[in-house]
């Protein structure tokens, strides 16, 4: 796993520049088949410590492949508790978000069909490429 | 000495015992209490005043339920007792056990009564690597339950024993003092539960809408899955018991995964592979389509859900791409193992576009096929563009993660399954010939969803398009002109690997061979280097590596034959196809119905009986499908539209056969046929190539 950011306002940009760009994508095919909403409740710290206070909250509508983001909390039907640390690797395609649950690490309650959805609007984990670049140079 | 094993499951929770009910895990043996891929049990031994048990009898009550009627002492010693001991135990939210003693004496007598308990938390991938745990144990003992803890990090997993009646409770069981007058009975209910424990001290299940069902609800649903399922009377006993065998198994192995609280779909098969596979969960679903339709819908929600979206090295993942494992173990959990899920397999994609049409066919469910349009263009295009390594217009596999990924990703899967006629390995990538097919048979039925489903003809035409020019590149490169059949694969440099394999079957259910040249493989299908007489061999003999209990190089596969016999049919080779159903019903006969996962290579006639494979999987999902789809074979039952075709062509040793009520888009019709004494091939009765 890579390690922890520096600090946690790193994690708070990440979180957040994650998030405001998703309430900027117009439509998302891949999502179509997909309603119902997500609420993330982000802990201080790299993982959920349970019953804490949340410190930042995200709001997640998928309805068809449109996509409603606020910055707040909303009742949900899939609820993520997770610490700012594990959350923006999650972000940034470092961290599978099933592998945090199995560990421990962050706390899901409802429906984990929507997380499972949600895990299609994640990036490719840093450096990689299309499986083709190795045999042909026309994607490299 | 080596004991009978006992097994009960439910969904991927499971028990593996011996025949006392006694737990006892080496470092690399599969016994034990598992859930979510973790054993939650090593050791569960009974004594009596110190003294281990024997069995008597042992019950299979139903798939998730077995009981033990012991007495005191070892085996080899008989004495007669005046003791008896019943261990009934059945499975939930966790393994429930009941503990009856009977005192038979004239007089009363004091026992001392002890379960030992204890746990090493494996990973089922530790068991199967050999790995070390990394994480501290604990054994908190109560005076009302043992606690036994496993915790690295975040990661906490937790057996906690309980008892109906008082208890002595220490770090490594429960001891229970007990009087006994003559004819006094004791009883206790032994609950060991095992949870996953989540950041706020409670299973990290148990907030999820998935609920695991209750006690009761298992042995209703069990009837009402039997209930559901066509009817099959023949005049072979063997057969009925073969395919009532097949039912239960098929039910004990359903798998509810996490995210999809309810339906199930069929896991891999027992111990090792209780889990989401892709390939494994399609093939079987295929096999069992005209039985038990609902599990073919989950199976393409679940890996529909879980298809690819990024690339992603370790996972060996691409955008489209079907799941190949998903696992939630502690190697998953911490990513030392890719499973979270593992994407490398190159064959479940195109095969879940087929199951797609095919479960349309039977059932016209369109909303289904509407709802999964995205996913199954998806893996349409992952055909024509990333599983296409080298851009000639092959499905190829290498891959990515050199560490813990697979290096054959096709369904022969182990390291040498893949060799030249001479024996070498060839480079990578590879691209073998099945694969191929499959490829073909996804673009000729995504182009009937496309027409039928989605109102795109203009994407209907382009992959008809795509096919036939794969159909005829195939055609040019694959086929091995001197020995007349199709190469395994080709290697990287375009060359055949040459060796003459059970592939090739699969390309006739596929429909990519040419009338001509199915006549050949047909006959290499059923002569004496590939057909050992009770089925097709994976690898014929005479290969290099051919070798008859070889994992994959020499192996007849259950499963492997019925798909080959579903090609046989399509083809027209009846004969084929009953002499291929003989042999596997016949094999099934010594394993009281229950196929295993693979049997040696070896010719019938000189065995006898089929030669299990050692380390084989039982029940597995696909060799429990095998009667199935034989069965769907030998009576020649097909969709044509919003009716059933029934042509049967029955090997003349089965006598008569009738099928009742078989669910499709016609509601339920029945199906009848009879063994004659000569079996005609019949002309093809449509085009391979046509409209289905």
């Amino acid at each position: 796993m890579p390690d922890y950011p520096a600090t946690h306002e790193a994690a708070r940009v990440t979180i957040a520049d994650f998030f405001e760009q998703l309430g900027h994508r117009e439509h998302e095919v891949r999502l179509e088949g997909v309603r119902g909403s997500i609420q993330f409740e982000i802990e201080r710290g790299d993982k959920a410590a349970g019953g804490g206070q949340p410190v930042d909250t995200w709001f997640l509508r998928l309805d068809r492949g449109d996509i409603e983001v606020a910055h707040e909390r909303r009742p949900a039907d899939c609820v993520v508790r997770t610490g700012e640390g594990a959350l923006a690797r999650i972000a940034r395609g470092e961290e599978n978000a099933i592998a945090s649950l199995l560990r421990g690490a962050a706390l899901v309650e409802g429906n984990l069909y929507l997380l499972v959805s949600f895990e299609r609007l994640l990036p490719s984990p840093p450096g990689t490429r299309d499986p083709r670049a190795r045999y042909q140079e026309a994607f490299r | 000495m080596s004991r009978e094993q006992n097994r009960i499951l439910d969904g991927n929770t499971f028990v593996v015992s011996d025949d006392r009910g006694d737990i006892e895990a080496g470092p690399t043996a599969v016994v034990g209490l598992f859930s979510i891929d973790t054993r939650f049990l090593s050791t569960w031994v009974l004594t009596i005043n110190g003294e281990r048990t024997s069995a008597l009898s042992v019950d299979d009550l139903q798939y998730y339920e077995a009981r033990f009627f012991l007495v005191p002492g070892v085996a080899g010693q008989y004495v007669d007792s005046k003791l008896s001991i019943i261990r009934q135990r059945s499975l939930g939210i966790g393994l429930f056990e009941d503990l009856t003693l009977l005192n038979h004496n004239e007089v009363g007598v004091d026992l001392t009564v002890r379960m030992q308990a204890t746990s090493d938390f494996a990973d089922i991938f530790e068991i199967k690597n050999e790995l070390t745990k990394k994480g501290k144990y604990y054994a908190e003992p109560r005076d009302d339950r043992l606690r036994l803890g496993y915790e690295r990090d975040t990661f906490r997993r937790e057996t906690i024993i309980t008892s109906s009646v008082p208890a002595a409770f220490d770090p490594q069981g429960i001891t229970f003092q007990i009087h006994l007058e003559p004819g006094e009975k004791w009883h206790t209910t032994l609950t060991v539960s095992a949870v996953a424990v989540g950041p706020d001290g409670q299973d990290l299940r148990l907030g999820l809408s998935s609920q695991s069902r209750e006690k009761g609800d298992l042995a209703v649903d069990l009837n009402q899955w039997l209930t559901r399922a066509p009817t099959l009377n023949s005049d072979s006993r063997s057969l009925v018991e073969t395919y009532k065998r097949s039912l239960v198994d098929l039910a004990a192995l359903r798998f509810p995964p996490l995210s999809l609280g309810g339906p199930a779909l069929p896991a891999a098969g027992l111990p090792w592979f209780m889990a989401v596979f892709g390939r494994d969960s399609i093939l079987t679903s295929l096999q069992s389509l005209p039985f038990t339709p609902e599990l073919a819908a989950t199976t393409l929600r679940v890996l529909g859900l879980t298809q690819g979206s990024r690339f992603d090295d370790f996972r060996d993942e691409d955008p489209g791409r079907i799941v190949h494992e998903l696992r939630y173990g502690e190697s998953a959990a911490f990513e030392e193992q890719p499973h979270s899920p593992y994407y490398g397999t190159a064959d479940a994609t195109p095969l879940f576009v087929i199951l797609l049409d095919e479960y349309e066919r039977w059932t016209g469910d369109l909303d289904l096929v509407r709802y999964l349009e995205f996913e199954a263009r998806a893996a349409l295009d992952w055909i024509e563009t990333y599983a296409d390594l080298l851009g000639n217009g092959y499905i190829w596999y290498e891959r990515r993660n050199q560490d813990t990924g697979l290096e054959n990703q096709c369904w022969k899967d182990s390291w040498d399954s893949i060799s030249y006629h001479d024996g070498r390995l060839p480079g990578f990538p590879r691209a073998t010939c099945e694969l191929q097919g499959y490829a073909y048979d996804a673009k000729l039925r995504g182009a009937r969803l496309a027409r039928r489903a989605w109102n795109d003809p203009g994407y209907a035409e382009r992959l008809e398009k795509e096919a036939a020019d794969l159909r005829e590149r195939f055609n040019r490169d694959f086929w091995v002109e001197k020995g007349q059949f199709y190469a395994l694969a080709l290697d990287a440099d375009g060359q055949q690997v040459d060796a003459l394999s059970s592939n090739m079957g699969h390309l006739l259910w596929s429909g990519i061979v040419p009338q001509d040249r199915a006549t050949k493989v047909a006959e290499h299908l059923v002569g004496p280097r590939l057909f050992s007489g009770w089925g097709v061999r994976t690898l014929a003999v005479g290969e290099g590596r051919y070798n008859p209990i070889g994992y994959h190089v020499g192996t007849v596969w259950p499963f492997d034959n019925s798909f080959i016999a579903w090609g046989l049919q399509r083809y027209g080779f009846r004969e084929e196809v009953a002499k291929i159903a003989t042999g596997i019903f016949d094999a099934a006969n010594y394993f009281q119905g229950r196929l295993p996962e693979a049997f040696g290579g070896y010719p019938r006639e000189l065995t006898k009986y089929p030669v299990q494979y050692p380390t084989a999987c039982s029940p597995q999902a696909w060799s429990t499908g095998t009667p199935l789809l034989l069965l769907r074979t030998l009576l020649g039952l097909d969709p044509h539209g919003d009716h059933l075709v029934v042509d049967p062509a029955l090997p003349p040793d089965l006598g008569r056969m009738e099928l009742l009520d078989i669910p499709g888009r016609w509601g339920r019709v029945d199906a009848f046929g009879r063994g004659r004494a000569t079996l005609h091939s019949k002309e093809v009765e449509r085009s391979p190539d046509g409209e289905r």
